[in-house]
C-alpha cells in the first residue's frame, strides 16, 4: 500500500472532539471491573513477603474451611493443571514458569496461592488463614552485585542471573576513538519507575466444561500474545479461547500479565464458576511490573568541531524476575541508540540481568526514556567541554531532511523529518535568547532563585519489528508488524469499523471513523467503531494489540485497506445497479452517485438490501455481503541481516523540548515555569488527539525526571508501594504545557501519520535534567540519574 | 484491599460512646473522618473488632467563643470548616491556614480536628498548630473529663495521652498573640509535610483578662516523632528585635532541637536542614505580621 | 443503639442522586462498593483505596469525599451524588460538554472524580484563576491527560456559567 494524499477537505487532520469523550465524561465507560457474570466469584492473591526464599510448605486447609471459599489455587496445582507461560522473548535461559511461585518466591508480592470467593473481602480474609513456611534465601537487588560470580542466583539451574549478555558492534569504533579528538567518558542510572494507568490490571474467567471453553474479559492491552499464551498454558487450542477487552483505563504498555489471567483460568475451571480478579493499587505497585532500571556507561567520540565520530555504550538492564519479556528494554534501546545524530560507528554492549524485584516490563516509552536521557545528556556536558551552545551542537549532527530516508547504523531508518527545524522553531517559539537574558539578570539579582533552561530533542520511533528478537534469541519466530480491521456495510447501510487493538484512551473510535468516513464518503458519525476487541468477532493476529506506538503505522493500513476494498464493492455493486462505469462514480453522504448526475444516485442501505437481501441482484462474480477484512503489515519490517542489523522499530517521528525551571537554592525545590514542545508526528489524524498525547507523555516524563521511584531496600522490600510513597505528577507538578508542530508527512505510511503516543515521555526526563543542571551549572554540577529530588539539589548545592 | 470484619456501631451520644469503648477494651477504634484510619483499616494495618463510628455524637460538634478572645472547637470540626468559619479565622487564624495545608478538599471535607489530634501524625498540621497556640485538649471517658495541655498530649510517634477508654472531645485555644506564621514543605501539594514550622510571637489582638506577658513560641512538625517547641530558636529570639539576621541566627539553632525521621521522601539531615529554612521564613512572617502585615 | 456483628448486614436508608435507597450491608462495605456493586452505579471508579488518587471522589451531603474512606453503613440519613447524578437525563451538563469540547479526558478513569472536584470548585469559586483551578484538582490523579486540557475544560465552563449569568 502506497502512501496517498489525505484528502482536501476530508474529516482526517480535523480537531474532532471525541465520540467516546461524550460517555466517557457521563461515566458511562465500561471497564472491566464494571463487567460482571452469573454466579461469578473474587479471587485474591497471596503474595510473598520475602523478595528471595524457598517456598516449603503451602497449608490452605484453614483457607478451604472458611465459609464463603469456593477454591484455592497454589503453585504445585499450578504445574499439575497447566504448562508454564510462554515467553514473548524466548532467550536462551529457558525455565519453567508458571503462574504462582512453585519452590520459590523470587521478588516481593510475587503470588504464590490464590482463593476464589463470594467477595473480595472474603478472599482476603481466606489468604490470612493460608500457612506458608518460607526459608529465606540471600537477596540480590543491586544489578552489577548480580552479575558477580558471587551472586545469589535466582535459578541456580541458570548457573548466572544474566539472562542476555551480548556485543553489537557497527562500524568501526575503536578506530574512530583512536583518531579522535576527544571521548566524553559518563556513567548515567536510571531508577525503576511505571506509567501506572489510574485503572489496574485485572480480568474475569469463565470455564465452560460442556464445551471445553474459556471465556476471558480483561483489560490486557495485547490479546494476540495473551491468547496464545493462555491456550498453550492451559493446554486448549486458540478456536476454544476467547478473549474481549472492554474499555481499557490507560495501558502505556503496563496491562499485560498471562499468569493472572491464567490463574483466574484455573480457579474458574476448578469451581465451575466466573473468576474475577482486580488488582489493588498496592498489588500493582508492588508487582504488575516496573520499567528497568539501569546503568549505561557511555563512550562518545568527538572531533574538536563537535562532530561525533562514534558512540560505544554499556548498558546493565535490571529486570527483576521477568522471564517472559527479558531484553525488550535492551533490543529498544539499541534501535533508538543514535538519537537523531548522524553517528557512524556504534558499539552496543548489553546486559540484562536478573534481580529479586518486580518483573520489568512494557513502559510509555519502553528504554527511549533512559537510551534519550544518556545521548542528551552526553550532548548536554560535550556541549559544556567545548564551549558551545547546546542547541548548536545539536544542530551539528543531526540527520538533516536532504539525508533522509537515512539509516543508523544498527538499521533504524529515519524516514522523514527536520530535526534542525524543529529544534530550531522550538527555540524560536520559546524564546531562547530572551530566556538566557532572563536567566542571566536573575543570576545578578542573586535572590536565591536559579533559573535553568534545558533543551532535549529526540526521534521517537513507532511500531515494533518483532524480527528483531533475533538478536537475542538467535532465531525468528514471530517478525513483522502487523494489525487486521473490518469495515462492514450492515445491511441497513450503517456502517461498522472493528480493529484487533484495543485502544486504553488513545481516541480510535474517533480517529477510526474519520479515516474511515473519507473513505466511504460519511461523516465521522455514521461510522461506528467497535468498541475494545473481542476475539470472536474483531478480526485478529498474533500481533494485535496496544503497543509500540503502531497505530499510525501499522492499525491504519489495515483500516483504510479494509475500506477501501468495501469502498470499491460498494462502487461495483452500484455501478451494475445504475448501469454505470465505476469510474463516473463517487461516494458521498452516504450514497453512490453518477459524478455530475446527482439524481442518479443509490443509498448505502439500498446497496446493502442487494448485498445481503435480494442477493440475485449482484453483479455477476460477485459474492453477497458488504465486509472487507483486512490485514497490514508495515513494509519496512525486515528479517535481520548477516551485519545482525534491523529495523526494530519503524517509522520515526521527532520532537524538541525546551524547558525553564526555578530552583530554590535554599530547599532545592523546582518548580517548571515554563516548557514547551515543537513536535513533529508527519500527517495529524487528529489534532486534538495528537495534543492530548503530547501533553500526556511530557507530564510522564517530568514525573521520572522529578518524582517517581520505585526504591528497594537491600532485603529486596519495596519502599513505595502506595501512592503516599510513590509519587505521581499532579495538576501542579506538570506546567501547561505548550505544543507547536511542524508536519512532514512520512512517505511509507498510508495517511503520512507517524506515531506520537510516546513522544514527550522520551525527552522529557532529560529536557527536565538538563534545565536542572543548568541552573547549577555555576556549582559544577553534573545529572547522572533520576529522579532529581529538591534533596539531592540540596546536596549538590550545599 | 478490603478491611478485616470488624463490629460497627454508632453511638448518637457522647456517654454511648464512652460506654462502647469501655466495653471492649484496648480493641475498638474510634472513627470520625477516617481520612487516616480507613486507610490502615483497608491495608489491614490495624484491625479492630469494634469501629465506633461517632459522626453523630452532636456534642462533640460546634465552634463557639471561650474565655476572653478565646475558642472552643468540638472535636468533630471537619478541617474545611476551620477553613472557612469566621470565628476561626477571627480569633485563630492559624488554624485556619494549617487546616488549608491538610490534603486536598475531599480530604479536609471529611477529616476532623479530632482524629486528626489523636491519630498523632508527627507531620501533620493540626498538632504543630496546637502546640503553638497553647491549646488545651478535653478528653472524655469513664472517669469523666479532663484538660491536657498541648505539650502534654503528643507522646509519640501516633501516641497520645488519650487513654484507650477516652475520646477526644474538644479543644480550647485562649487568644492568641497577634504575630503568627505557617510555613511548610511538601513534595507535593496535600502531602505530608517534608518539614514545617509554625511561629506566634507578640501580645494577643484582644487583651486576656488576667493578662499574660508576651509569647514566642516555635513549633516544628515533620522533625520529630510529635510536635516539637524548638527551644533553640526561641531562647535566641527572646526579647530581642527580630530582623533578618536574628532569624537566621535562630533557624540555624532548630538542628539540634530536631530528630527527624529518614525515609524515601527525604533524609533527616534534610529535614534538619528544611527546618532551618522554615524557621527563619516563618520568624520574619509572624514578626511582619506582629507589626500589622496581614 | 446495637453494635452490629461483622457477619450481620445492617440496614441502611440513604438518598442517591435524588432517589431513596434502602439496603442491607456489611459494615465494612465501603461507599464506593455500595454504589458499583449493589447500586450498580459504576461511574464512580475505584483506582487506589486509600484516598489519595481521586478516582472515587463523590459527592456526600454536598461536600466531595473519597468513597473510598467511608463505609456505605456511615451513609444513613445521608445524600450521595454520584457522577450519574450530575449528568443529565439527556445530553452532558454545561461542564461535561466543556470536557468533550477541550478533551479534558482520553481513557476516562479519572474524569467522574474530576467532574465531582470541578463541580464543587466552580460551586465555591465561579470564577476561579488557573492557579486555583491547578490546586483544586491537584487531588484527583489523571495520568493521560498531563492536565493542561482539564484545566482548560475548566476555566471554560466557567467562562461560560459567568457570560450566562
Amino acid at each position: 500500500m502506497s502512501h496517498r494524499p489525505v484528502r482536501e477537505g476530508g474529516w482526517v487532520g480535523r480537531p474532532l472532539p471525541l465520540k467516546e469523550d461524550a460517555r466517557l465524561v457521563a461515566g458511562r465507560g465500561r471497564f472491566v471491573d464494571d463487567l460482571g457474570r452469573p454466579r461469578m466469584l473474587h479471587a485474591a492473591m497471596l503474595r510473598s513477603p520475602h523478595a528471595h526464599a524457598r517456598i516449603v510448605s503451602v497449608d490452605t486447609r484453614g483457607a478451604e474451611a472458611l465459609p464463603g471459599v469456593f477454591g484455592i489455587l497454589t503453585g504445585a496445582e499450578a504445574v499439575a493443571r497447566s504448562g508454564p507461560i510462554r515467553p514473548l522473548i524466548p532467550t536462551t535461559a529457558v525455565v519453567p514458569d508458571y503462574c504462582l511461585a512453585v519452590d520459590r518466591a523470587r521478588y516481593v508480592g510475587e503470588p504464590v496461592a490464590a482463593v476464589a470467593a463470594v467477595d473480595r473481602a472474603t478472599a482476603e480474609d481466606a489468604l490470612e488463614r493460608i500457612r506458608v513456611e518460607y526459608e529465606p534465601l540471600p537477596v540480590v537487588v543491586d544489578p552489577e552485585a548480580a552479575l558477580g560470580a558471587d551472586a545469589p542466583l535466582l535459578f541456580p539451574e541458570l548457573g548466572t542471573n544474566v539472562v542476555w549478555h551480548d556485543t553489537l558492534t557497527y562500524g568501526a569504533v575503536d578506530e574512530a576513538m583512536a583518531r579522535a579528538d576527544g571521548v566524553l567518558r559518563e556513567r548515567f542510572t536510571i531508577q525503576r519507575y511505571a506509567s501506572t494507568p489510574l485503572e489496574t490490571f485485572g480480568g474475569i474467567a469463565e470455564y465452560d466444561a460442556g464445551a471445553d471453553t474459556f471465556e476471558f474479559w480483561t483489560n490486557d492491552q495485547r490479546p494476540g500474545l495473551t491468547i496464545s499464551s493462555l491456550a498453550a498454558s492451559l493446554g486448549v487450542p486458540q478456536s476454544r479461547v476467547r478473549l474481549s477487552c472492554p474499555d481499557i483505563g490507560g495501558g502505556f504498555g503496563n496491562k499485560r500479565r498471562p499468569a493472572y489471567l491464567l490463574v483466574c483460568a484455573l480457579l474458574a475451571r476448578k469451581t465451575g464458576r466466573p473468576v474475577k480478579w482486580i488488582e489493588d493499587r498496592i498489588e500493582n505497585l508492588t508487582a504488575l511490573m516496573h520499567a528497568c532500571n539501569g546503568i549505561m556507561d557511555v563512550e562518545l567520540a568527538y572531533r574538536a568541531d563537535g562532530t561525533l565520530l562514534a558512540l560505544s555504550i554499556r548498558d546493565i538492564a535490571d529486570e527483576g524476575k521477568n522471564l517472559v519479556t527479558p531484553t525488550q528494554h535492551n533490543l529498544i534501546k539499541l534501535g533508538n541508540i543514535a538519537n537523531g545524530y548522524r553517528i557512524p560507528a556504534v558499539r552496543y554492549e548489553a546486559w540484562s540481568v536478573l534481580t529479586n524485584k518486580c518483573p520489568s516490563g512494557a513502559n510509555r516509552g519502553i528504554g527511549k526514556p533512559f537510551m534519550c536521557f544518556a545521548i542528551e545528556r552526553a550532548m548536554a556536558l560535550l556541549a559544556r567541554r567545548l564551549e558551545l551552545d547546546p542547541a548548536e551542537l545539536r544542530l551539528r549532527n543531526y540527520v538533516t531532511a536532504e539525508q533522509m530516508p537515512y539509516t543508523t547504523p544498527p538499521g533504524a531508518r529515519y524516514d522523514s523529518g527536520d530535526y534542525p527545524a524543529t529544534l530550531r522553531r522550538a527555540l524560536e517559539r520559546f524564546g531562547y535568547a530572551e530566556r538566557r537574558a532572563e536567566q542571566a539578570a536573575s543570576r545578578a539579582r542573586d535572590d536565591g532563585r536559579w533559573l535553568g533552561i534545558g533543551i532535549a530533542t529526540s526521534v521517537e520511533p513507532a511500531g515494533t519489528n518483532l524480527a528483531s528478537y533475533e538478536i537475542v534469541t538467535g532465531r525468528r519466530a514471530a517478525s513483522g508488524s502487523a494489525e487486521a480491521a473490518m469495515v462492514r456495510v450492515e445491511p441497513d447501510g450503517a456502517v461498522r469499523v472493528s480493529l484487533g487493538d484495543p485502544p486504553s484512551g488513545q481516541g480510535y473510535e474517533t480517529v477510526l471513523a474519520q479515516i474511515v468516513a473519507d473513505e466511504l464518503g460519511l461523516t465521522p458519525d455514521a461510522v461506528t467503531v467497535t468498541r475494545g476487541f473481542d476475539s470472536a468477532t474483531t478480526p485478529w493476529l498474533y500481533l494485535s494489540g496496544n503497543y509500540s506506538n503502531k497505530f499510525s503505522v501499522t492499525d491504519v493500513g489495515a483500516v483504510v485497506g479494509a475500506a477501501a476494498r468495501v469502498r470499491d464493492k460498494l462502487l461495483r455493486i452500484a455501478a451494475h445497479r445504475l448501469e454505470a462505469a465505476v469510474a463516473d462514480l463517487e461516494l458521498s453522504g452516504g450514497a453512490v452517485a453518477v459524478r455530475g448526475a446527482p439524481d442518479r444516485r443509490i443509498a448505502f442501505a439500498e446497496l446493502a438490501r442487494t448485498a445481503y437481501a435480494d442477493v440475485l441482484g449482484l453483479p455477476s462474480g460477485e459474492q453477497p455481503g458488504l465486509e472487507a477484512r483486512q490485514a497490514y503489515q508495515n513494509p519496512l519490517a525486515e528479517p535481520m541481516d548477516g551485519e545482525r542489523r534491523v529495523r526494530s522499530q519503524l517509522v520515526f517521528s521527532n520532537a524538541a523540548h525546551c524547558c525553564l525551571v526555578e530552583v530554590d537554592r535554599r530547599t532545592g525545590l523546582v518548580k517548571i515555569l515554563e516548557y514547551l514542545v515543537v513536535h513533529d508526528c508527519g500527517r495529524e489524524l487528529n489534532p486534538l488527539i495528537v495534543e492530548g498525547m503530547v501533553h500526556g507523555a511530557t507530564a510522564h516524563g517530568i514525573g521520572a525526571a522529578l518524582l517517581e521511584e520505585f526504591r528497594y531496600d537491600a532485603q529486596g522490600q519495596l519502599l513505595a508501594s502506595t501512592f503516599m510513597d510513590y509519587l505521581k505528577p499532579t495538576s501542579v507538578d506538570v506546567p501547561l504545557i505548550e505544543v507547536d508542530r511542524l508536519e512532514h508527512p512520512s512517505p511509507v505510511t498510508p495517511l503520512g501519520a507517524k506515531g506520537v503516543g510516546e513522544g514527550g515521555a522520551i525527552p522529557g526526563p532529560a529536557a527536565v535534567a538538563n534545565a536542572i543542571e543548568d541552573a547549577l551549572a555555576h556549582l559544577g554540577v553534573v545529572v547522572r540519574g533520576l529522579p532529581i529530588t529538591p534533596e539531592q539539589i540540596w546536596r549538590w548545592t550545599r | 484491599m478490603k478491611p478485616a470484619r470488624f463490629r460497627y456501631a454508632r453511638p448518637g451520644t457522647l456517654a454511648e460512646a464512652i460506654a462502647l469503648l469501655a466495653e471492649a477494651p484496648g480493641e475498638a477504634k474510634i472513627l470520625a473522618g477516617g481520612q487516616s484510619l480507613v486507610p490502615m483499616l483497608n491495608m489491614r494495618l490495624v484491625r479492630p473488632a469494634v469501629l465506633v463510628d461517632i459522626t453523630r455524637v452532636r456534642d462533640l460538634t460546634g465552634i463557639a467563643p471561650a474565655g476572653d478572645g478565646g475558642l472552643r472547637v468540638g472535636a468533630l470540626t471537619r478541617h474545611a470548616e476551620l477553613v472557612v468559619s469566621p470565628l476561626v479565622r477571627e480569633r485563630a487564624p492559624l488554624l485556619a491556614e494549617a487546616a488549608r495545608h491538610v490534603g486536598h478538599t475531599a480530604i479536609r471535607n471529611q477529616g476532623t480536628l479530632g482524629g486528626s489530634l489523636a491519630h498523632a501524625d508527627p507531620a501533620a498540621e493540626l498538632p504543630a498548630a496546637l502546640l503553638a497556640l497553647d491549646a488545651r485538649l478535653h478528653a472524655s471517658g469513664p472517669r469523666g473529663d479532663r484538660a491536657v495541655h498541648a505539650g502534654e498530649f503528643f507522646r509519640g510517634l501516633l501516641t497520645t495521652a488519650l487513654e484507650s477508654d477516652e475520646i477526644l472531645s474538644a479543644v480550647e485555644i485562649p487568644a492568641p498573640p497577634a504575630g503568627w506564621s505557617f510555613t511548610e514543605i511538601a513534595r507535593r501539594p496535600g502531602d505530608f509535610a517534608l518539614a514545617g514550622v509554625v511561629v506566634v510571637l507578640g501580645s494577643p489582638l484582644t487583651p486576656p483578662s488576667p493578662p499574660r506577658g508576651e509569647s514566642l513560641r516555635v513549633v516544628g512538625f515533620g522533625v520529630g516523632d510529635r510536635p516539637l517547641r524548638l527551644r533553640s530558636a526561641e531562647r535566641l529570639l527572646a526579647g530581642v528585635t527580630i530582623n533578618a539576621d536574628a532569624a537566621a541566627r535562630a533557624g540555624a539553632a532548630v538542628g539540634s532541637d530536631c530528630d527527624p525521621p529518614s525515609d524515601v521522601h527525604g533524609s533527616a539531615d534534610y529535614r534538619r536542614h528544611l527546618a532551618t529554612v522554615l524557621t527563619e521564613r516563618a520568624v520574619l512572617q509572624a514578626a511582619a505580621r506582629l507589626a500589622g502585615a496581614p | 443503639m446495637s453494635v452490629i456483628p461483622p457477619s450481620e448486614r445492617l440496614a441502611v436508608r440513604l438518598t442517591v442522586n435524588g432517589r431513596p435507597v434502602e439496603h442491607a450491608v456489611e459494615a465494612r462495605r465501603s461507599l464506593a462498593d455500595f454504589l458499583r456493586e449493589d447500586l450498580a452505579l459504576t461511574g464512580t471508579h475505584v483506582g487506589c483505596e486509600h484516598g489519595v488518587c481521586g478516582a472515587c471522589t463523590v459527592m456526600v451531603d454536598g461536600r466531595s469525599a473519597r468513597a473510598c474512606l467511608l463505609f456505605a453503613a456511615q451513609l444513613d440519613g445521608r445524600d450521595v451524588i454520584t457522577i450519574e447524578g450530575l449528568t443529565p437525563a439527556d445530553g452532558l451538563s454545561p461542564l461535561q460538554e466543556c470536557f468533550r469540547a477541550c478533551h479534558a479526558m482520553q481513557c476516562g478513569f479519572c474524569t467522574p472524580g474530576m467532574i465531582v472536584t470541578a463541580t464543587e470548585l466552580l460551586a465555591q469559586d465561579p470564577a476561579p484563576s488557573t492557579e486555583a483551578i491547578r490546586e483544586a484538582i491537584s487531588g484527583n490523579l489523571c495520568m493521560c491527560t498531563g492536565y493542561v486540557n482539564i484545566v482548560r475544560a475548566i476555566a471554560q465552563a466557567a467562562a461560560r456559567a459567568g457570560a450566562r449569568a
